[in-house]
């Protein structure tokens, strides 16, 4: 009762009339985002949020949400019509979506990803709205030990989860926790590692990082791709037909639950999922040979599981604080510097705007069906934007965007000298996902841990006498050993790096 | 493009030479002032900084813009106001007694000390609080003490962060009844504070009226005793220690304005005159009324002495926290 009450607060927040314009107006870009090849919903979100700096700290949460699960329908689009992933959680639907185009069926492949991804998003945020409450509640009895803990294991899973090796994952971690010690020690006040320099005195700015190893370094990766064709196709019949329909909807259930069980994972990212959905179509289907050649499902199940994770994902970002894939820590970076930490906290702290937020998650699903089903063919125009206009606009916005967090020069060279070394990871194929987390999560695993030890007055027996804590870490130990043992698949693997 | 961009630079430098030229003290303020926060938007010194000059800009015919230099405790707001021109077009709000431990405190090799302040006006001046969970076994200050005396060192006491005035309060309370000494523990502030209380990972905190008072009015916390010689008007139920008989025990937070050192007197004058009409403002004491914080203004003199008489004291327990063996 009480949550209902909750969400219909939040959604008369959310459909004020400022609020519902930044809802759409995150709609639009996030879509733009997914439709831009290259450019992902991590680099656009981190590009997007100094936009947001002058708005009530809701109005930007829903607008930078709106950001990141547009930017998930968006990338549909690209894969459909040139064959090339918008971001990266669209892979998978150009196998099908493609060959859909070519048989001039791009119509029907764009319509049934929209409301295929309709259907994830929205049964996700049901889920979120029922699931979420208790889960806070539960979350609100941990103490210091159990967080710590806790992030450990979020830290574990997408070392573990990601890229080709434990021992990349784990020096990109621990790189990232290093970064984010940058500053004035968070309990005695001593300056570290700041050489003396004022500007370091309050770390390197997550913002400007992570616009640079996503934003810049994907804007100088996408410079070096080919320019591809847009395939002419039927835009006009977007609605499926009969045997269509009734071919997708199981493919929608199947995905859209497939899609946010493993959005509650930490570390899954926002690939795996539509790769899990895919595979499960393509195996319990009785035709599995028409995989490949365009079959409907192979786009609906894999957009239904991208939008559900995506969802999904903000369960334990916003009742336990973890974000589970980089994107989803860009968007935890946006509620600090909102003055919000994410967290069970926040329920009891701020519920009105956190089930605003919530709230606009419905709303903004409704805009981008609407954007995506009959704006599809204006989206689909804007890939004939010449390419290099698009790159130095963006990189242009980005240097912008630094120097506007604090009018601080020292930023954009932060951003830009980030740039080129996320440009220089991808090269040599290390991990970014660990290095944002460790980054994000440092100063809060320093502080747990630091507090937890003066509960204790010193003693780490404090970490393995309470139960759940134990548990806890016993889970981590157990993530990184498996991963050492390579259980997990190989597949699974080389695709978790969102 | 460049000659259009050309021209308008020569039309800057012109525009700022006949301005500068023309920039006298009794024309002042003749461009906005800016008001530096040292702490991020939305926190309660931020809030009230912006009631503040929403009223005073009125009277100063110049728009008061508030500038959030957040971050290190304050100490880079701070960094930034005793580096700018004592010209009055950028005062800023100083924090005490966290401004005074920020100099202290040698590892924070703060560039400033506290003579590089001019002190213009205090707003606000938040009493610390000594509270517990409802259903704490500490039903006084005594059963307190007496725990600590008892098994010293087991008691976790929340500060709301290291040379915090909470920190200062318990050395104080440590001081005033020897032998009962607590395990401290930094925490963020207030909200976590309340937090690891209801979870039970906390026995004690240390804070200030204004963040615990609507806490206190619907039975969830109890608080003990007010670190101040007079009861506040917002916990008139709660005795002070003073009352309880440790008139030592005496701790807060105050938050009032300043410049750079070297601001000539007319100026501290005029700012001073404005800014007094503001905060007793009845729509700004109402304001903050409302979330249990007091105001008390203070100038001069007055306020010179209070600055001084602050930093001594948080010398002394500064030096004795960096001193003290952590448990």
């Amino acid at each position: 009762m009480d949550t209902l009450q909750h969400l219909m607060a939040g959604l008369t927040a959310a459909l004020s009339l400022q609020n519902l314009a930044f809802a759409f107006i995150g709609c639009v870009l996030g879509t733009l985002i997914g439709v831009l090849p290259g450019l992902g919903p991590a680099a656009g979100t981190a590009i997007l949020i100094p936009l947001t700096f002058k708005l009530d700290p809701t109005g930007a949460l829903i607008m930078l949400s709106a950001i990141y699960y547009g930017a998930m329908y968006g990338g549909t689009v690209t894969s459909v019509l040139i064959n090339v992933p918008g971001e990266a959680a669209s892979v998978v639907t150009c196998i099908d979506g493609y060959q859909m185009a070519k048989q001039g069926r791009g119509g029907t492949a764009l319509g049934i990803a929209a409301i295929g991804s309709f259907v994830g998003g929205i049964f996700a945020t049901i889920a979120l709205v029922v699931v979420a409450p208790p889960l806070a509640q539960v979350a609100l009895k941990f103490g210091p030990p159990e967080f710590f803990a806790l992030m450990l294991v979020g830290l574990c899973l997408i070392t573990g989860l990601g890229g080709r090796s434990l021992l990349a994952g784990l020096a990109m971690a621990v790189l990232g926790l290093l970064i984010a010690m940058i500053g004035i020690d968070p309990v005695r006040g001593a300056p570290r590692f700041t050489l003396g320099i004022p500007s370091l005195y309050d770390g390197l700015g997550f913002i400007p990082v992570v616009m640079g190893l996503f934003g810049v370094a994907e804007i100088l990766l996408a410079i070096q791709q080919p320019h591809h064709k847009v395939i002419k196709t039927d835009l006009a019949s977007l609605l499926p037909s009969r045997e269509e329909w009734r071919r997708s909807i199981g493919a929608i259930g199947r995905g859209t639950g497939i899609g946010f069980f493993l959005g509650l994972i930490p570390g899954v990212g926002a690939i795996i999922p539509t790769f899990v959905a895919y595979v499960f179509e393509k195996r319990i289907s009785r035709t599995p040979e028409r995989f490949g050649q365009g079959a409907i499902e192979g786009v609906a199940a894999p957009e239904s599981a991208n939008n559900a994770y995506a969802n999904a994902a903000m369960i334990p970002l916003l009742t336990l604080g973890i974000p589970s894939s980089p994107t989803i820590a860009v968007l935890m970076g946006a509620f600090i510097i909102n003055g919000l930490t994410p967290g069970p906290f926040l329920f009891q702290e701020r519920p009105d705007l956190v089930w605003a937020v919530i709230a606009s998650f419905f709303l903004g699903n409704i805009l981008l069906l609407i954007l995506n089903l009959p704006f599809v063919g204006l989206w689909a125009r804007i890939l004939h934007l010449p390419f290099p206009y698009v790159c130095t606009g963006t990189l242009l916005f980005c240097v912008i965007g630094a120097y506007s967090l604090q009018q601080n020069v020292f930023d954009i060279g932060v951003m830009i000298g980030c740039g080129i070394i996320g440009y220089g990871m991808r090269k040599i194929d290390m991990p970014i996902a660990p290095l944002v987390l460790g980054l994000i999560l440092g100063p809060f695993l320093e502080k747990s841990l630091r507090t937890s030890l003066e509960m204790s007055a010193g003693d780490f027996s404090i970490f393995f006498t309470r139960p759940l804590c134990l548990v806890l870490l016993v889970l981590a130990a157990g993530v990184l050993a498996a991963s050492a043992l390579r259980l997990p698949p190989r597949e699974l693997r080389e695709a978790s790096t969102d | 493009m460049p000659k259009f961009t050309n021209c308008l630079s020569v039309a800057a430098v012109v525009l700022a030479a006949l301005t500068g030229t023309a920039t006298a003290q009794q024309d002042f303020p003749n461009k906005p002032i800016q008001l530096m926060v040292a702490f991020p938007a939305g926190g309660s010194t931020d809030i009230a900084a912006r009631i503040v000059a929403s009223i005073a800009e009125k009277a100063l015919g110049q728009p008061i813009v508030v500038v959030n230099r957040g971050g290190a405790g304050g100490q880079i707001g701070w960094t930034e106001l005793v580096r700018q021109k004592p010209d009055g077009y950028y005062i800023g709000f100083i924090n005490l007694p966290a401004t005074n431990t920020v100099i202290l405190d040698p590892e924070r090799k703060a560039i400033f000390t506290e003579k590089d302040f001019t002190p213009i006006i205090n707003q606000v001046l938040d009493p610390g609080v000594i509270w517990v969970r409802a259903d704490s076994p500490y039903k006084t200050v005594q059963d307190l003490i007496d725990a600590g005396k008892k098994s010293p060192g087991t008691i976790r006491a929340a500060t709301t962060g290291i040379l915090s005035d909470d920190h200062l309060a318990i050395l104080m309370t440590e001081e005033a009844a020897p032998g009962a000494k607590y395990r401290l523990v930094h925490l963020e502030g207030g909200a976590a504070q309340f937090k690891e209380i209801m979870a039970g990972n906390i026995d004690v905190a240390f804070d200030n009226v204004g963040s615990i008072v609507k806490r206190v009015q619907s039975g969830e916390v109890r608080a003990l005793a007010v670190m101040d010689d007079v009861r506040s008007k917002f916990l008139p139920d709660v005795p002070t220690m003073k009352e309880l008989g440790y008139p030592t025990v005496m701790s807060n937070s105050t938050r009032g304005i300043a410049g750079p050192k070297g601001m000539p007197a007319a100026l501290v004058t005029k700012l001073r005159d404005v800014l007094k009409k503001a905060i007793e403002d009845p729509e700004h004491v109402k304001k903050l009324e409302e979330q249990g914080i007091a105001i008390k203004v203070m100038v001069g003199e007055e306020y010179e002495k209070y600055f001084a008489d602050t930093h001594a004291k948080a010398k002394k327990y500064t030096e004795w926290a960096k001193n003290r063996p952590p448990m």
